[in-house]
């Protein structure tokens, strides 16, 4: 059996930051916070709500991380609970804004499908975001958070572990069955 | 040649749980090699899509720190924060400054009305003789020889 491989690489922050520097910190690390925000809740005015209370919760607390897993890590701990939070405490509006602020998925998915030389390639491109995306939304919420975190932040299943608080073999039944019902999902798509 | 993947040995792989068996099949199998392709494709695309939502929107202008500092500084400035605080403290400390007030006042009536009641004993204790014969005392007086006059001159 083999390590899993990260799908795309890509240039991780500087770990090394120190907290001290704050605004160094968010500026760094509010991107990666409010798209697993964004992916998670579908809805920017939320997902904005839960970066900044995540990094003003960071802030507070900031005396005590005691670095024993990484700084990102450590924010997406918080994240992943603002998150879990929001959905529980809302869910019925939740999902009546999700309709109205879901993001332009039609002209991200446009923007990159235009990449594909055929205009059958990109039908096909744009069909098969549109269908990952309606996949996720459609999983139970530690599988979606499972998923987002190992496929779109490229965490591997200690650092989901450590920012969910759960067991790695947890994490690894989640991550299969979340993968298994989008495969399901996109049927012949893919 | 062996069997095809199976759905779930495809989502195994995708997670990364692949043997080297499986590994040798992919590239023999044209067919398998294709819908893991295809499906790491997909997974990949989705990537890219909530990057570039997240990309599209902007972090708002005003520093994180500055609204911390802001809520700081409003607290201060705006009475309506603090003012319920500060009552609610002054009131706390004002129960044991009244409670023990209370008490001193409790204390000098009680001092009071035993100094009364000593006074009284004194009366008590140094009258000549009991109240009734007082009106008598007031007619006799006793001389110091043993003899005893009335108090009308003869």
């Amino acid at each position: 059996m083999q390590p899993m491989a990260p799908v795309v690489t890509v240039a991780e922050p500087v770990e090394s930051l120190q907290l001290e520097d704050f605004d160094q910190v968010v500026r760094l690390y509010w991107p990666r916070i409010f798209r697993f925000a964004l992916a998670s809740l579908r809805d920017q005015e939320a997902a904005e709500s839960v970066a900044q209370d995540c990094f003003l919760r960071a802030h507070h607390a900031r005396q005590r991380f005691r670095g024993q897993s990484s700084l990102s890590t450590w924010l997406m701990q918080i994240a992943v609970n603002l998150v879990r939070d929001h959905c529980r405490n809302r869910r019925i509006q939740f999902w009546k804004r999700a309709r109205a602020l879901a993001p332009d998925l039609d002209a991200v998915s446009r923007s990159i499908a235009d990449r594909g030389v055929s205009p059958e390639g990109k039908a096909l491109v744009k069909e098969q975001i549109e269908a990952v995306w309606k996949a996720t939304e459609k999983l139970p919420e530690k599988q979606r958070t499972v998923f987002l975190l190992r496929f779109v932040e490229d965490l591997n299943l200690l650092e989901i572990a450590a920012a969910t608080g759960l067991k790695e073999g947890t994490v690894k039944t989640h991550l299969f069955r979340a993968t298994e019902s989008i495969r399901q999902r996109l049927g012949g798509i893919v | 040649m062996n069997k095809h993947f199976s759905s779930e040995q495809i989502s195994r792989w995708m997670i990364g749980e692949r043997t080297a068996q499986d590994e040798e099949h992919a590239r023999q199998c044209p067919e398998c090699a294709a819908k893991v392709a295809g499906f790491e494709s997909a997974i990949t695309l989705f990537r890219e899509s909530v990057r570039a939502c997240g990309d599209s929107y902007r972090r708002p202008e005003i520093p994180l720190l500055a609204g911390v500092r802001r809520a700081r500084r409003n607290f201060v400035t705006r009475p309506s924060r603090w003012a319920p605080v500060a009552a609610a403290l002054v009131l706390l400390a004002a129960i044991p400054i009244y409670t023990n007030s209370r008490d001193r006042r409790r204390q000098a009536e009680m001092a009071r009305a035993d100094a009364a009641l000593l006074e009284q004993v004194d009366v008590e204790i140094s009258r000549a003789v009991p109240a009734p014969m007082e009106p008598l005392v007031k007619l006799v007086s006793w001389n110091t020889n043993g003899t005893t006059q009335t108090g009308e001159n003869r």
